[in-house]
């Protein structure tokens, strides 16, 4: 019945639903990607990019959470660049880690023949970088500590560079160039896909020692320091040594700050953290502007629809319906227009969604929580905003309603 | 037609409804004592501002008096609230109206449907008994179609199959001819006349007198009050020259004055 009211006024109906649409579309819509972030980053990033019990020293934080300010960015960006005398420091420091690691990248075009990819990550790894990352080969192998001692021109690459270079043919054994310099391909690794593939399979690693004598540009030094140490329990202990080792090689004063940044993925999440929450505060904010604008659409949609029904509503109650009869029709009108609005949103949001996730590397998760919460976020809507309309229908006289012109 | 035992179906004493139009106070009706029973077929006349519309509303349980009382199957109209009225007019009335008024986007048989969805009638149970009604009204073929795809006629009577839809106590029709055309209204008067011989109790609000005619009483308001109350035989006699096309029949004597048996 309602819905045939609904399609009985199609114009109408389309306006009322146009506000409830909107507002849940956009819901939809955030939800969908913050949701998608939150999973790859949590599930995907934190742990691909950096495993668990893992944290890193560089030369000044990555991820701004905000809470810092310019001066004190501007005072770390002219913190020293890590060295190679750095990285024994460290060793040092964490005698017992059961990963220590060590990398500089720099990126530029790898060729073979009439095959080019631009923009690749060039990675000079230390024997356990791939370990620490848990990068795993598909085919071939890895490096070891043999190509890094004796700087082989050996690299493993990512599956994107072995399909945009070697279409047809095995890479293996095969030799591709970059910077100038000639490297034989002893290995891919396994395809990751996702966000996180742009950082593995489109990255060319090679092994440390053979990075500085050919691609790299600043000799003798390096992006990051990994460790990773057995247990959660010794990450606080070996950061703090790390820390304090760095500070006395540094021959920093007690008053002076780090001129280093010890990160862990939890820095990351933290971040993250930060940026959802701004999402997550201001987004019921613009939903709730549009769903109410949709409400108030609607009251006035069935506060017509009642209008225009008056003798209709006579008649029903000249045939016995009661109060809440009429209370109920309308309120079902009503909650119809508002949920099918929700419906529609949800598709559009996950429409829109979807195409964000194909003209970004953003992902988008469809969260079954955020759809209850649309369809009840439409069904409130419209019970509260057809509430006041079927109140009036309700109350109407028979007597004048039948008579009404 | 003529008194029959135990109580009457409508029973109404002193019946007043007074409406206050700005200082003044409208007595809409004023003291309106009348009675009918079982199987009744009634017809109410009257100017227009006589108190027939409200007499109708009262009796179609859509008002409540003022002051007086009105026993309808022995319950005491008066008393009840908006729900209890919308429960009675559910169960013992049947409206028709002069101007259908069926839901224009339902078919006949949605239409038809309506009084039994508000007394809780489950579907299948609904549809058997709407169907039935339009077989009464012999517009069973009729029953997909929407009022825009019938004539005034048929609508008429869907509106009628509505009506009887719930086995009312009495059918109530406010000029239920009004908007057709006089061979339409003949054929609906056939209708209420094959009623009235199944046992169905019928008021009627009318302006024509050979409408009026078919009824075996007569009920006359007259500034909120009953002015006549006649068997139809007679009422044909004083209606006369304007009740030409149902033909004048001899006077079976003076019946007036026997109030009682009303």
């Amino acid at each position: 019945m309602s819905l045939r009211q609904v399609r009985a006024q199609k114009l109408k109906s389309f306006f009322s639903l146009l506000g409830i649409a909107i507002g849940i579309t956009f819901l939809i819509a955030v939800i969908t990607l913050v949701e998608g972030m939150n999973r790859y980053v949590r599930e995907d990033f934190a742990g691909s990019f950096f495993g668990v019990n893992t944290f890193s020293v560089i030369q000044r934080r990555q991820v701004n959470t905000g809470e810092v300010d310019r001066e004190q960015r501007a005072r770390e960006r002219r913190n020293p660049r890590l060295r190679m005398d750095d990285v024994e420091v460290v060793r040092a420091a964490v005698p017992n880690a059961l990963y220590f690691g060590y990398s500089a990248a720099t990126s530029g075009e790898v060729r073979r023949d009439q095959y080019s990819r631009r923009g690749v990550r060039i990675l000079g790894g230390s024997p356990q970088y791939e370990a620490i990352h848990g990068w795993d080969v598909e085919f071939g192998r890895g490096l070891t500590s043999v190509d890094d001692r004796q700087a082989l021109p050996v690299a493993v690459i990512g599956s994107q560079i072995a399909e945009r270079l070697f279409p047809s043919t095995s890479p293996l054994g095969r030799q591709v160039r970059a910077a100038g310099h000639r490297f034989t391909v002893v290995g891919v690794y396994e395809a990751q896909g996702g966000l996180t593939g742009s950082l593995r399979d489109a990255a060319m690693l090679i092994p440390f020692e053979t990075f500085q004598r050919t691609v790299a540009t600043r000799r003798q030094e390096v992006d990051e320091i990994l460790i990773k140490v057995n247990r959660v329990d010794e990450m606080a202990p070996s950061m703090a040594a790390v820390e304090q080792a760095l500070r006395v090689d540094r021959r920093l004063r007690p008053s002076e700050p780090n001129d280093f940044w010890v990160q862990t993925s939890s820095d990351l999440l933290d971040a993250w953290e930060t940026i959802n929450n701004v999402l997550l505060v201001a987004l019921p904010g613009l939903v709730g502007i549009s769903l109410v604008v949709g409400g108030i659409v609607i009251m006035n949609i069935m506060l017509l629809s009642v209008t225009d029904r008056t003798r209709e509503i006579g008649l029903r109650k000249a045939l016995g319906a009661k109060r809440k009869d009429i209370m109920f029709q309308f309120l079902t009108e009503a909650s119809t227009l508002s949920v099918l609005g929700a419906v529609f949103g949800i598709f559009a949001g996950i429409g829109m969604a979807a195409i964000v996730e194909s003209a970004t590397p953003l992902p988008a998760a469809v969260s079954p929580v955020a759809l209850a919460v649309a369809i009840c976020l439409g069904l409130g809507v419209g019970i509260a905003s057809g509430i006041y309309p079927a109140g009036r229908a309700a109350r109407l006289d028979p007597i004048e309603a039948l008579r009404f012109e | 037609m003529t008194a029959q035992p135990g109580e009457p179906i409508i029973r109404t004493r002193e019946l007043r409804k007074e409406y206050v139009m700005g200082a003044e106070v409208v007595y809409a009706l004023n003291g309106v004592d009348v009675d009918i029973w079982r199987n009744d077929y009634v017809a109410i006349m009257g100017p227009s501002g006589s108190g027939k519309s409200t007499f109708m509303n009262m009796v179609g349980c859509l008002d409540t008096p003022t002051a007086g009382e009105y026993a309808l199957n022995g319950q005491e109209v008066q008393l009840m609230n908006d729900d209890e009225l919308a429960k009675i007019r559910n169960r013992e009335i049947g409206f028709v109206f002069q101007t259908f008024n069926l839901l224009a986007r339902a078919t006949s048989l949605h239409n038809v449907e309506l009084p039994l969805v508000y007394s809780g009638i489950p579907a299948r149970e609904r549809r058997q008994r709407a169907v039935e009604a339009l077989e009464t009204v012999q517009l069973a073929d009729r029953m997909m179609h929407k009022p825009s795809e019938l004539s005034g006629g048929q609508r008429q009577r869907v509106a009628i199959a509505r009506a009887l839809v719930n086995d009312p106590s009495i059918l109530l029709a406010d000029e239920p001819t009004g908007n057709l055309d006089s061979t339409t209204s003949l054929e609906i008067m056939d209708v209420f006349d094959k009623l009235h011989d199944r046992g169905q109790t019928i008021i009627m609000v009318t302006h024509e007198y050979d409408i009026a005619a078919r009824a075996g009483r007569v009920i006359t308001l007259v500034d909120g009050k009953v002015e006549l109350k006649v068997d139809s035989p007679a009422f044909q006699a004083q209606a006369g020259v304007a009740a030409a096309g149902v033909g004048v029949l001899g006077s079976p004597g003076n019946v007036l004055g026997q109030t009682g048996a009303l």
